[in-house]
């Protein structure tokens, strides 16, 4: 055998028995049992202070890994879902690893803000102690963030726990360069905690000033769901004062088409009329009650 | 009364003012030639690196970034900026470190191994001076590594924004941090060389990297002792040993935040004491090596 045949079979064994390898990778892989979902995770094998120790001056690309691995986490129980769920609402997915990754990544790196942006939005569903505890972690290593200030108040919004939250704002009001409506936030968590109109200005606020895709489309829903639940009082409304005016409700929206442009209800080509998303309601008929389409994007709740 | 005068012999005079000139011209003469030796040494040391592909590291690191650009952003929910500068920086450091600590610890060695160290002692050459000439000649291998990943980082910064980031001029700053860390560990590793075996040298080098990013801890361990004598050595291996948390700021780069002018410059000069007490140490151990 000359020397090119010797090199082109020894290349030949190389490049085969790597696409073997590959190969019984893929068979052991088929013939392993699937892991459960319902599994309890593993522990953090180190805590933040620990990791930060032994990162060596490398903390930011630690943290930035443990970020990363938060976020995998939550996307790989999003998946194993069948239905859609709504990333403030992940209480049915059992993360319990999630605050200790949160709390490990702004460990590592104390100034990094998005963790905790996460922790204020994802973590209240799982663990409300933990978001409040990570959040206010935030604001002790980041004074001037106000942003955190925005979160924390938040949680205790969502809690009913208006005078925390309006505290919270109050606080976050007195950093310099805050926008002005933090100090309108303060007064309106103390009249007007638990309304709708305050509602929607916390997720418009959170709309507006997030860099995060998915917080921006959970704000986005958010409106869109109160802007609908706004139409669907009107329609109520409207459907009963029809009934006192024929005896019963009506059975088509064509019934009653004046109204809608009355109250400035959009309506679709057949004068059926539209959600915030463009989507026609459904109305059940002789109940005067009214339904959100499930091709709707409005969230149920 | 007007001053008592001295008068001086006038060739006494001449003799001393010659002697002095012809003293001074040796010694201009004898600097500029060892500073000529000293830069020969380094140019070699530095040729020997490029032939010893050890530039081919930059490579990976291209590879690495450009592979971190395109990917991180789907990964790292909008945040590729900042782990771009972190992967960047901490890529940087990593592998300098490992040239610093693997390049460092054969640069004397291997002129022992090969014996080629015999050739060079047989010219003009002193034992300091070819330390001080491998010594920058690897350091002048590590600022080429350093700079052409600095253009990297920055050039996939200027990627992921589509345009100018705030955050390129920050970046800077803690490269010229990086760099001063990695002089100071060569100079490290260059010491460990100067007695001992290259395994031995490496492992040291590494030792000394990982106590030096331990020093805070150092502090506060000499802060909590109990017994005196505990506190004393504690404290005593805190101002001793290299402090290199003082060079660790890729995390306050990557949030756009750059040392101070006055730290920069206050981390530069321990480092440059640092750097000329190692290499005075570990020409006193060359000098007496036997070679035989």
């Amino acid at each position: 055998m000359n020397e090119r045949m010797k090199s082109l079979t020894l290349g030949l064994v190389v490049v085969a028995g790597l696409a073997c390898a590959a190969l019984m990778v893929r068979w052991t892989n088929s013939l392993r049992p699937p892991p459960d979902p319902n599994a309890i995770d593993e522990s953090l094998y180190l805590n933040g202070k620990t990791a930060r120790r032994i990162s060596l001056g490398f903390n930011g690309l630690v943290a930035d890994w443990y970020w990363m691995r938060s976020l995998q986490y939550v996307g790989k129980k999003i998946l194993s879902q069948p239905e859609d769920v709504a990333i403030d609402d992940l209480s049915k997915l059992n993360l319990k690893l999630l605050a200790p990754l949160l709390d490990t990544a702004t460990t590592l790196d104390p100034e990094f803000l998005d963790p905790y942006e996460y922790a204020a939005i994802v973590l209240p569903a799982v663990d409300v102690q933990e978001a409040i505890r990570i959040t206010q972690k935030g604001i002790a290593a980041n004074p001037n963030a106000w942003r955190l200030y925005q979160h924390l108040g938040y949680i205790y919004w969502q809690q009913g726990n208006y005078q925390a939250a309006s505290e919270t704002y109050g606080r976050g009001a007195q950093v310099p360069g805050v926008p002005v409506w933090m100090l309108a936030m303060k007064a309106k968590m103390i009249a007007d905690g638990g309304s709708r109109d305050t509602a929607r200005e916390i997720y418009t606020r959170m709309f507006e000033e997030s860099a995060d895709e998915q917080v921006k489309d959970m704000a986005r829903k958010h409106v869109l769901l109160l802007d609908s639940l706004d139409q669907r009082d009107v329609l109520r409304k409207m459907m009963h004062a029809f009934r006192d005016k024929s005896g019963h409700c009506p059975t088509s929206w064509t019934e009653m088409p004046t109204a809608f442009r009355v109250f400035a209800i959009p309506v679709d080509s057949s004068g059926a009329p539209v959600d915030p998303s463009g989507v026609p309601y459904l109305l059940q008929p002789g109940t005067c009650e009214v339904q959100l389409n499930p091709k709707s994007e409005v969230p149920v709740k | 009364m007007p001053p008592p005068t001295i008068t001086v012999p006038t060739h006494y005079t001449r003799v001393d003012t010659t002697a002095s000139l012809t003293q001074s011209t040796t010694r201009a003469e004898s600097r500029q030639s060892r500073l000529w030796r000293i830069t020969a040494i380094a140019r070699n040391a530095f040729r020997e690196a490029v032939r010893d592909r050890v530039l081919y590291n930059l490579v990976l690191f291209v590879l690495l970034l450009t592979a971190a650009s395109i990917f991180i952003g789907e990964l790292s929910g909008g945040q590729e900026r900042k782990v771009i500068v972190d992967l960047g920086l901490s890529a940087m450091l990593l592998f300098g470190v490992f040239i610093a600590i693997f390049v460092g610890v054969g640069l004397v060695y291997k002129e022992i191994e090969r014996r080629t160290i015999y050739a060079v002692f047989s010219k003009p050459v002193g034992r300091g001076e070819f330390l001080v000439g491998k010594y920058l000649g690897l350091c002048l291998t590590l600022l080429v590594n350093v700079l052409v990943m600095a253009v990297g980082v920055s050039l996939a910064l200027l990627y992921v924004s589509r345009g100018w980031d705030p955050l390129i001029p920050t970046i800077w700053p803690a490269v010229l941090l990086i760099y001063i860390e990695l002089m100071l560990l060569t100079a490290i590793a260059l010491f460990f060389s100067s007695f001992s075996s290259p395994a031995l040298s490496a492992l040291l080098t590494f030792l000394v990297f990982i106590i030096g990013h331990f020093s805070a801890d150092l502090k506060g361990l000499a802060g909590s002792m109990g017994s005196t004598s505990a506190r004393w050595l504690f404290d005593a291996l805190y101002y001793l040993l290299p402090n290199l948390a003082n060079y660790s700021f890729i995390t306050p780069a990557a949030h756009g935040r750059a040392p101070g002018a006055r730290f920069v410059f206050a981390a530069g000069l321990y480092a440059l004491v640092y750097i000329v007490v190692i290499l005075a140490a570990a020409t006193l151990v060359f000098s007496r090596r036997n070679f035989k």
